[in-house]
Formats: C-alpha cells, structure tokens, sequence
C-alpha cells in the first residue's frame, strides 16, 4: 500500500513540523511528496495566518491586559497558522531558551520575546542566540540585567553555557561559568522607569580567560565563543533532533547533521531539511511513538476538526495537561515525552475533545439505517481522517455495532445514533493513537 | 539588602506547574523491625535494602525460622508488601510562600523577639502554652493544633532548611520538592522517587495528589500516581452521551494490548490507569441518594478542610495508598500579616484536628503521618509594610498518633542570625526526609536522596 505509506509520512511530518495538517492540506501535500512539502515547510509563502481572528465574550483577544488571553494568542497562531514549521520552531526555541512570566512578570516582554523567537525561528542559530542574550525578558528572567562589574551574577552564563549551547559539564568549567559572567556584565534595568540599557561604566572590561581563549571579552562574545567551541554542533544538532524524534540520534547521523550545521554557519535550515527527509524520521508509522505535547495536541484538535479558538478554557485546559505557554516550568524547559501523560492529564485531553464535540451533532439528525460501517466513516471525516492502530478501529466497530443495539423505538434512534456518533469522533479525536505521532 | 520583596515573589505566584506526576504501590517497614536478620540476610542472598523495599513485616524472621526457601519468602514478601492493608501512610502538606515559623511557635523566650517583631509580635501573654516548656508559646489562633500537641502527636521542628538559602521562592520550593539542593536536572519528587523504588505500576492510588494537577513532590519517573481533589465526582464526561459503560468500554478496548511503541504503550496505560482510578472510586461519589458522610470533629469550610476530608475518604476506602500531597497558599506576608496569618493558622489547626479525628474515626491514625513544611521561614525583624520578608529557617511539623510529640530539634535563638540577617539552620530538611523514609516509610533514604548522611531524628514512635 504505497499510497496509504505516503500519506501516512505526510502526516507525521505535519505533526512533528507543526501542529497536525488540515484534511483540505493533507492529499495535495501527499500528492507534492515529502521532499517537496519539507521545501514549503522550509520556505513559507503567502499569509501566515488564515481564518477569523479570536473573538472572547464578543471582543478580540487582549493578551496584554487579560489573565489567560497570551495563552490564547499563541495557541491561536498554531491553529490558524500557515506557517507551521516557523511557527513549530518557535515554540521549539521557547523551550530551548525556555523563559517563564512567572518570574519576568511582564506579559508584553513575554510576547517581544515571542517576536524575537520566530524572527530568528528558521535561521542562523548565532544570531539567534546574539538576540535572546539581549531580549528583556530573558535578562530579567535569567538576571543579566543588572549583573555588574565586581559582582557579576553567574545565571545568565551558566545556562547559556550548560543549556543553550554546550550543554552540562561539556567542554567547560566553573571557572569558565564565572569568567563568561564577567565578560556579560553592563546590561541596566531601572526598576522605576523600566528602560533596559547598556552601561559601558558597569562593564567589567579587564581580561578574561574563556574556555582557552583570553581577551577583553564583551557580552555577545561569549556567545561566540561558547558556539565556537566543538562540542556546540552536536549539541544543538542533538537538541533539534530531539524535537522530531523520540529515538536516539545515531552517531552517523549526529555527525552529518553537525557537518552541515558547521558547513552552513550554524544555519539550521540545512538541518531540519536533512531531518524531516531522513528515514529514521519516518520510523513506526504504525505504531508512532512520539507522545504529542499539550500545545501541539490541543492546536491539532482545533485544526482537524476545523475549530477556531473561540473560548477562553483553553487556558486552563492546557494548564491542566501541564503545558502553558510563556510559563514553562524552570530554565531547562518542558519534560515532554511520556512523561506528559498522567491520569489527570489524560482527563484534561479527554475533556478538550468533549468541548470541542458538544453541541455539535443535533439529536434527530441521524436517521436508523446508518450502518456502522457508516457512522464511523462519517466519524473519520469529521475528524480529519486522523490515522489510527488496528486495537483503535477494532474499538470503533465493536462500539459502533454495540451502542445501537435493540435501539429500534423511534426515541432511541432519535438519541442513540447521534451519541453513537459523538464517542466514535471521540475516540478518534482523544483516544490513545490520537496522542502520539 | 536591596532584594525588592516584589521582585522576590513573582514566582510565588506561579499558578502553572509542567511537573507531571505518573503513578505506583509501595509498602512501609519499620526498619527497626530488621534488625537481627543480617545473618538470615546474607544466607539467603538479600540484602537489608531488598527486605526494605519488599516491605517486609516481622513475620519474615519466622518465615526463615520455619525453613522456606528465599524464593518463596520473597514472593510471599512481595505480595504481602503489594496487599498489606496496614501499610503506614506519609502526606507531605505545604504552606506555600514562606511560613512565619517565629510567629507560629513564638520563642517567648528569646529577649531579641520583642524587639525585632515591633510591628507584627506576637503579645507574649496571648500565646498558648505548651505544657512543661516556657521557652515557647503557640499562636494564639492554633487552639487546634495545640489541642494535638497536647495528647503528643506533633513533633515540632523549628529551624528546618538547608545551608545557604537564596530566598528565592523558586529555588527554595524546587528543593524542597526534588529533596535536593542546589541546581539539578532531577525531574522527579523525593516522594514519586520514593514510589519509583518500592511501588508497584498499576495502582495510581498508591500516590495521590489531592489537588488539580499533580503535586510537584509526587512527580516520578516510572510510577504511576494519581490526580484527585474530589473523590465525590472524578469522573469521564462526554456531553448528551448518557451510556458511559458503552465509551468507557471503547476506550478500554481501544487501550488494550502491548506494543513496541514506548508512546503508544504509555497513552494505553494511562487511559487504563485514569478509567481505573475512576472505578476505584465510584464507591466515593456523592449524590441525593449518598450524601457525604458525617465526620466526628467538622473540618473547617475551607480548601484545606475539603482536600483533608477528601484525602480521608480516600485512605478509609483502602487503596493501598502510601503517600499523599497537598498544599494551601497565602504564607507569603509581606504585608498586612497580622490577620492574614492569624486566619491561616486557624485553618491550619482545626484542618489538622478534625483530620486527626477522621482518620481515628477511620482506624486509620496510627498508620498515617502528616508533614507540614514551608519552603523557608521569614526574616526575623519585620518590615515597614506590618509584614515579614523572606528569611530562612522554616517550621516543620510531624503530625500523628506516632508523631513523636515535643520540640525535636534546636532553635538557634535570636541573637545571632545568619549572614542575611536571617535565623540560622539547625536542621537540614533532607534529615527530615531521610527519617520518615526509613523510620516511616521502610524504605532506604540513599535510594531516593542522593549524598544523604547519616544524621537522623527522633520524629517517630
């Protein structure tokens, strides 16, 4: 079955380079290959969003001023987004770079740091890195502003160095951790006015010795350095296969990916390209074994069901599944894997698919000589033809013949046929295939 | 100091939290109730540490004087540990921001305490006594918690923390939670590390987080916990489906069999586990026709009331549970403390007292204890706001029939504090872990607290 293997691939790269793709997308994505839809995923074109903007209670979305509508704000730009893989990145590098309003306290640095992530989202990974050292949020988030000459503070350097870039204990030391502080220190923040700034005064600019290299270091040359050294490659290439794969990255192909990151100028373009083409990428199409993050999986329900977000229980719907955005939960980022399941999370992800279903299939609107064969066939449409295990459709027959059983009178049809509609959409939408890519 | 308190409580107020508990089933041992048995120990193959985690009871001594073989002591150890239905119990409660343990157990004592609390004292003729011991006096508001001191089942802790505190929420609580200080990439709490060494796979009511999300210390590796504020409705809805046997059976058909996929094997799990709990359960729900049934001493109409009794329920109904979490918010007080804290500490005590009562009602209280600890104390001198800032030093309490009443560890005085002003550390928090592991729990502290010393208190009896 070549063509159900290719649409299959299709669906796996929309998942794990974005948030699930829209039935409408999936035939002519199948049709176009994966080589050339990895290039349109690579290279976006046209609108990045499409569809209504939010409305809450009447008004449009205040992300700024209102408790819950950031959350709001970025899960819609993953449901309307046509951009997935900009938009996949991004959220990717906020776990990467992973920094919490819970101790910026400031909603709209938040949302600049959102701006700073998807500008740099698909490029070089210097750059990006050069940004986020002077992006507000994560210097007060990681205490860089205000860290000065004569007591600088080791924060900022000790992630950048253990999480960002080099990763723990990995080609360098304590004493380089309070070297790299020094040279980071000068950047201000007046808690009255709060303006950010640069106070050359409050620079330490005497020498420092940083992993073997010794200069009068500024702040943004530590993050050259530190992506200069050789362990910083298969690091970073380690990390972003880990966003699309839950196996292990061979070495063989650790060392290409490295190689080309290197060859590129720590663009990671060439890499997610080699990535997403890759076999091992397309590993278990049967049996995927990549457990979908709350964000990915809430986005995922509203696009294939053609949902837009329209209420504001999403926020407290993923809180509840373990991942708010803009809030993760310390500086190394969200767990993940299977660690996102837990009896009250998997409640929380049946609940979502329940508020996504209610109210949308009428009693009396499904006649008595629909066939199972039928209902779940209109079920499957309804829900994005989402791909299932032989365990999955076995449930649905059996479901499907059963629930109607004996239910002839007039009253039973006129309830029974629909509810027989809403579990089978139900399954498909929250049960356990729904949850892994 | 130029630390800004509000600067120093935003994380405080974190609502959201990614930890995520997974479930297990474990079984307790006095580890006094091995000793004597090395020599059947190393005959027979075992270590100490196996008969811990097996949850081995006396009775193995006259398993081995009676000659059975070591494969089937183990298997008989093994599924007594997995049914022992007087397995003791350990609920970790957390006051969250920061208890003001100077003004919870006030040392009446320490001529310094007038001074530096000008502004928010405690009157020393209001506290209430503790019988034999003038040094100290409790908050007026904790007639309650008095009432238990009293009958000798709180053991009280009053410098708990650990070396070099950084006041920060964040940090502080994170430690706490892990059971170990200073920067880590362990992801799981010392209690679900706790279930990761002695539970089973399958009983998520092994470890409850009575709460909405899972309690940060209940988060494991491999064991399964479960979520669960309200016994009396944890339930699967789906809207205008009245047959819910017809989608629980679909869901479970759907959940069934093994699998390569490590993904797809943990969705399964999951869902089975959640319909599980949800089973277990049912015998707790109340509706028109079962009402909530009466308890011998009323809990307070508070949250920490509701999740006590909800916990009880759980415990009472015997699903092998081994440790529980929950929290109550609101220590913070960096201003405006005096009724705040007051009203606290009322809630605190009568929660406690009418718990106690519960779980004797329950035949419950000799194998449950309850931990009460605060991710720091606060400053000693007061600020301008009628408030306290965040200090070091927090309270602990050990509450229960076999709590080992009284003051269990040193109170460092006022007159000379830390180099933060604050009061210094007598007792770390990990020798208090360490001890309910091993004198309560049966388990061995190394296994879930790394670099753990020897140091142990008296806290059990």
């Amino acid at each position: 079955m070549p063509r159900n293997q290719d649409r299959a691939k299709i669906e796996r790269l929309m998942w794990r380079a974005g948030f699930g793709g829209r039935p409408a997308q999936i035939a002519a994505m199948t049709k176009a290959g994966v080589p050339a839809t990895v290039e349109t995923l690579l290279r976006p074109r046209g609108r990045a969003l499409k569809g209504p903007a939010p409305r809450i209670d009447g008004a449009p979305l205040d992300p700024v001023n209102t408790y819950g509508h950031d959350v709001l704000w970025w899960l819609d730009r993953a449901v309307r987004g046509e951009h997935p893989l900009v938009e996949r990145m991004t959220f990717n590098w906020h776990d990467h770079f992973a920094t919490s309003n819970d101790g910026v306290g400031d909603t709209r640095l938040m949302l600049k740091q959102y701006w700073t992530l998807r500008g740099g989202a698909l490029g070089k990974f210097r750059d990006l890195a050069r940004a986020i050292t002077k992006d507000r949020a994560m210097q007060l988030f990681l205490s860089l502003a205000n860290s000065e000459k004569g007591e600088p503070n080791e924060n900022f350097a000790r992630e950048l160095l253990e999480l960002f870039t080099l990763g723990v204990n990995n080609g360098y030391t304590e004493k380089d951790v309070r070297e790299a502080a020094r040279a980071l220190t000068g950047f201000t923040f007046d808690y009255d006015t709060k303006s950010f700034g640069y106070d050359p005064e409050r620079h330490d600019d005497g020498l420092k010795r940083i992993m073997g290299r010794t200069g009068r270091f500024k702040p943004l040359d530590v993050v050259d350095i530190a992506i200069g050294h050789k362990a910083h490659a298969p690091f970073i290439c380690s990390k972003l296969w880990s966003y699309f794969s839950p196996r292990p990255c061979p070495p063989k192909l650790l060392r290409s990916l490295a190689k080309t990151y290197r060859a590129a100028g720590t663009d990671v373009k060439p890499v997610l390209r080699e990535i997403l083409n890759h076999k091992l990428f397309y590993a278990g199409l049967a049996e995927p074994d990549m457990v979908k993050s709350p964000f990915v999986y809430t986005a995922g329900l509203l696009r294939l069901t053609n949902t837009w977000v329209e209420d504001d229980s999403w926020t407290y719907r993923l809180d509840q599944m373990g991942q708010v955005p803009f809030h993760p939960p310390n500086v190394s980022g969200w767990e993940g894997g299977t660690a996102w399941l837990s009896t009250s999370s998997i409640r929380a992800r049946f609940d979502a698919a329940s508020a996504v279903i209610n109210d949308t299939i009428e009693d009396g609107s499904i006649k008595a000589t629909q066939t199972p064969a039928q209902a779940i066939a209109s079920a499957m449409a309804a829900t994005g033809h989402p791909r299932i295990g032989a365990r999955t459709a076995n449930a649905l027959r059996r479901y499907a013949v059963q629930s109607v059983a004996g239910k002839t009178e007039d009253y039973e049809v006129e309830h029974y046929f629909p509810e027989r509609q809403r579990v089978l959409r139900h399954l498909l939408l929250a049960g356990p295939d729904a949850q892994v890519c | 100091m130029s630390r800004s308190p509000v600067r120093g409580c935003r994380d405080l107020h974190s609502t959201r939290r990614a930890f995520l508990g997974r479930a297990t089933e474990v079984v307790p041992v006095p580890a006094d109730a091995l000793d004597g048995l090395d020599a059947f120990a190393k005959s027979g193959g075992l270590t100490r540490r196996n008969l811990l985690e097996r949850g081995v009871g006396l009775w193995i001594g006259t398993a081995a004087l009676a000659g059975l073989s070591t494969r089937s002591v183990l298997e008989a150890a093994t599924a007594q540990a997995q049914s022992a239905p007087d397995a003791t119990i350990l609920v970790s409660l957390y006051l969250e921001g920061g208890n003001d343990g100077l003004n919870t157990l006030v040392p009446l004592a320490d001529p310094l305490y007038k001074t530096l609390r000008g502004r928010v004292g405690i009157a020393p003729g209001s506290t209430l006594a503790l019988p034999g011991i003038a040094e100290f006096g409790w908050h007026p508001s904790l007639s309650g918690l008095k009432t238990l001191y009293d009958q000798g089942k709180v053991a009280v802790l009053p410098s708990v923390d650990f070396a070099d505190a950084d006041q920060s929420h964040f940090n502080s609580r994170a430690y706490w939670q892990r059971g170990i200080v200073g920067q880590s990439f362990e992801t799981a709490g010392w209690l679900g590390r706790t279930l990761d060494v002695v539970g089973t796979p399958d009983n998520p009511l092994q470890g409850i987080s009575v709460n909405y999300s899972p309690d940060p210390v209940l988060t494991s590796h491999r064991a399964a916990t479960a979520t669960v504020y309200d016994p009396s409705n944890f339930n699967f809805y789906i809207g205008d489906v009245w047959n819910s046997d017809g989608f629980t059976a679909a869901y479970r058909n759907a959940s069934s069999g093994a699998t390569a996929s490590e993904g797809l094997a943990a969705a399964r799990r999951t869902y089975a586990n959640a319909f599980r709990v949800r089973d277990q359960l049912k015998p707790l729900r109340v509706d028109d026709q079962h009402p909530l049934p009466p308890v011998p001493v009323a809990y307070p109409d508070t949250d920490l009331g509701k999740a006590l009794q909800n916990l009880a329920r759980m415990l009472g109904a015997g699903f092998g549970t081994r440790v529980a979490a929950l929290s109550m918010g609101g220590y913070d007080t960096h201003d405006d403390q005096a009724g705040d804290h007051a009203e606290l500490l009322t809630d605190l005590g009568d929660s406690l007292l009418a718990w106690q009562a519960d779980l004797a009602a329950r035949g419950l209280s000799a194998r449950v204890l309850t931990m009460v600890w605060s991710e720091f104390g606060r400053r000693p001198e007061d600020n301008d706001s009628g408030g306290t800032d965040h200090g070091a030093g927090g309270l602990m309490m050990v509450v229960g029939d076999r709590a080992n009443g009284g003051i269990r560890s040193e109170f460092p005085g006022l007159a000379q504090l830390d180099e933060d002003d604050n009061l210094r550390v007598t007792t770390e928090f990990r020798t208090v872990y360490a001890t309910l592991l091993e004198s309560w729990l049966g388990v061995e502290a190394a296994r879930v607290l790394p670099k753990i010393d020897g140091a142990r208190l008296p806290l059990v009896k």
